[in-house]
């Protein structure tokens, strides 16, 4: 089994009558197992072929080879699949509905009709999500992963479609989901990428598919776990606010609790290889009095009844303001982590609708806290939309003219958080 | 293995209780004490003259949270609810009765009108309306030939419910049509707990309702 460590971050103190406990606690999978140990996988790769993709060339070309270099990446034993998307999902490999087991043969079979490609028709994302269900269907146990390219918006299909596609599959593989150039949805791929607990990004340029692709698939293959649980259990008469991931995205948890009894909770964070991630949790808690002490939540790692890791949030009530009063730094940090991506949403809504003394003052938020977290990528990707004039003030000037790749850009990477430096 | 909490709480968790996060104070000399005796702890004289004004479940120690329903015990407290007894006469029991009773001259009364008894004091007794001997009669008399002179009681609760038990009446108590137990002198028994809306019926065709006012 795969090695967990769990580490809870938060100023336990509260004042007479406090009741809200704010804790972060970190989750590191060293992962690593050895080959056979790995749980079995199944990977699908659905590419885009719709007729947008010939707009311009280099897109479908850069799909062809950039689906061949992810097929090149699946390792032997896997089991796999192309889907080609259009207005319905069609499999490119193999030829009827079912997985191949990988090998240098099927690869290769599978190389050669990705080459064959052609761009036409039109774009349904839930129809090309519904096939590879099916097939994953057929891999029962295995740890299903895919990832899901796309160019254009869903036309072809209304949204109530798609969400109940996402219902269906939510829980049965994990999907990531990328972007090539400017005609997509950043709202809808992130909707998709969110129930099926995936990662979103933007691929500005054709040429940068293939090494995208690379390595979602190492990542997808590096997976050490099947599908982990966050476990939460909070005390009598508590109450769980919210719980969401913040590193290394920020991804709103509290929604999706499967209740295990009145007082736990889990939340699904899927397949694990060797990676860490944060998450924020809030409890409000019944004050009791001065020097008591309270376990205020329980938070266990779990895959399927196998505890991984733990980590305990504790509530202790003290007239102490000095000790009250303080904030941890790591609850400090993604609490202005999580009002960055705000601030970037609400910024970027505000200027489409052109509201744009809100936007200017939302934005110039957003440069001031991703200043004091150097958050470097998010302060480079506002800088592509606003002229900053002082980041310690959050002084800035909405710029005129702003390429679609930018906007596009900071919308889809507005989750994207940083770690807490060391020694600030 | 079961880990008992400073509160009574019986925890699966060793370190923390897994119903209210009480710290469990855990010296490795002691033996952890294990389930039965919070067993004993919850059928003490303490904890059922205490239950739960909810779902009767009893209080473990000084607990804020009921463990069964997670009622507040420190929400607006129960005491301060005032009961009231409603006394109607029910045609449909009359009816279901008339047999036991054909050989009494028993006459449905027809200028019947709703009583209200407001519920004070430890003990309300509830029995057969005698005119003639007012100093004795009970707080709720009833004119109904099927009831005892003395019938049942109710006794407040600690926690500002009432409670009823039947006298040894010679025609019997039920509550919500199930047994009410009876008091006699050779051992000693505990009153029925009585929820809001809950129907006493007795003699030929009285039912009180107890509820909040």
């Amino acid at each position: 089994m795969s090695n967990f460590a769990a580490d809870v971050y938060q100023n336990h103190y509260l004042s007479v009558d406090g009741s809200q406990v704010n804790a972060i606690v970190t989750v590191a999978s060293a992962g690593g197992v050895e080959a056979a140990q790995q749980p079995e996988a199944a990977e699908i790769v659905i590419v885009d072929t719709s007729g947008s993709m010939y707009l311009p060339q280099t897109k479908i070309k850069g799909a062809r080879e950039a689906t061949s270099v992810a097929i090149d990446c699946i390792r032997d034993g896997v089991e796999f699949a192309v889907i080609a998307g259009t207005d319905h999902g069609s499999l490119v490999y193999p030829h009827e509905v079912r997985l191949v087991s990988a090998s240098e043969t099927t690869r290769s079979e599978a190389k050669r009709a990705v080459r064959r490609l052609k761009a036409e028709g039109g774009t349904a994302l839930g129809s090309w999500l519904k096939l590879a269900g099916r097939l994953f269907d057929t891999a029962p146990d295995r740890v299903c992963h895919a990832i899901l390219l796309t160019d254009g918006e869903n036309e072809h299909e209304t949204p109530a479609q798609l969400d109940a596609v996402l219902a269906a599959c939510e829980g049965h593989f994990q999907c990531d989901c990328r972007g090539v150039g400017t005609d997509w949805k950043v709202s809808e791929l992130r909707r998709i990428a969110s129930v099926l607990l995936g990662t979103v990004d933007i691929i500005a340029d054709p040429a940068d598919m293939a090494a995208d692709f690379r390595s979602m698939i190492q990542t997808a293959m590096g997976k050490a776990t099947r599908s982990v649980s966050m476990r939460v259990w909070t005390p009598q008469g508590a109450r769980l606010a919210f719980v969401r991931q913040v590193a290394p995205t920020i991804e709103e948890l509290t929604d999706r609790a499967v209740e295990v009894n009145a007082l736990t909770a889990d939340y699904p964070t899927g397949a694990w290889g060797q990676e860490s991630r944060d998450y924020h949790l809030c409890i409000n808690v019944q004050p009791r009095n001065i020097g008591d002490e309270m376990l205020a939540g329980r938070v266990s790692l779990v895959e399927g009844d196998e505890l991984l890791g733990q980590a305990l949030i504790k509530a202790v009530w003290t007239d102490d303001q000095q000790l009250s009063t303080k904030m941890n730094r790591e609850v400090a940090h993604y609490t202005g982590q999580e009002e960055l991506a705000d601030c970037i949403q609400d910024g970027l809504e505000a200027r489409q609708a052109g509201d744009h003394p809100t936007a200017t003052f939302k934005l110039g938020r957003a440069v001031q806290l991703a200043s004091e977290s150097g958050n470097e990528d998010k302060m480079k990707l506002l800088q592509g939309l606003v002229e900053v004039d002082d980041a310690a003030t959050g002084t800035v000037r909405l710029r005129r003219e702003v390429a679609d790749v930018d906007e596009m850009a900071l919308d889809t990477r507005s989750t994207k958080t940083v770690r807490v430096r060391p020694g600030t | 293995m079961i880990f008992l909490c400073p509160k009574g709480h019986a925890s699966t968790t060793p370190d923390y209780c897994d119903q209210c996060g009480d710290p469990i104070a855990a010296s490795p000399a002691q033996p952890t004490q294990v389930l039965p005796v919070v067993e004993e702890a919850d059928t003490s004289q303490a904890a059922r003259l205490n239950p739960c004004p909810r779902c009767r479940s009893p209080r473990s120690g000084d607990d804020r949270f009921c463990e069964a329903c997670g009622y507040d015990f420190l929400s607006p407290t129960p005491a301060a609810v005032a009961w009231e007894a409603v006394v109607r006469v029910d045609t449909g029991q009359f009816a279901r009765l008339s047999d036991r009773f054909a050989s009494a001259p028993a006459s449905f009364p027809t200028d019947h009108v709703e009583q209200r008894f407001a519920l004070d004091g430890l003990r309300v007794r509830i029995g057969r309306s005698q005119g003639s001997r007012p100093e004795t009669a009970p707080e709720i008399a009833l004119h109904d030939p099927g009831v005892s002179r003395e019938h049942a009681i109710l006794e407040r609760q600690r926690d500002g419910t009432y409670a009823v038990l039947d006298l040894e009446s010679t025609n019997g108590t039920t509550v919500n049509d199930g047994p009410v137990p009876v008091r006699t002198d050779k051992a000693p028994v505990d009153p029925l707990p009585l929820d809001d809306g809950d129907q006493i019926r007795l003699g030929a065709w009285t039912t009180i309702t107890i509820r909040i006012r």
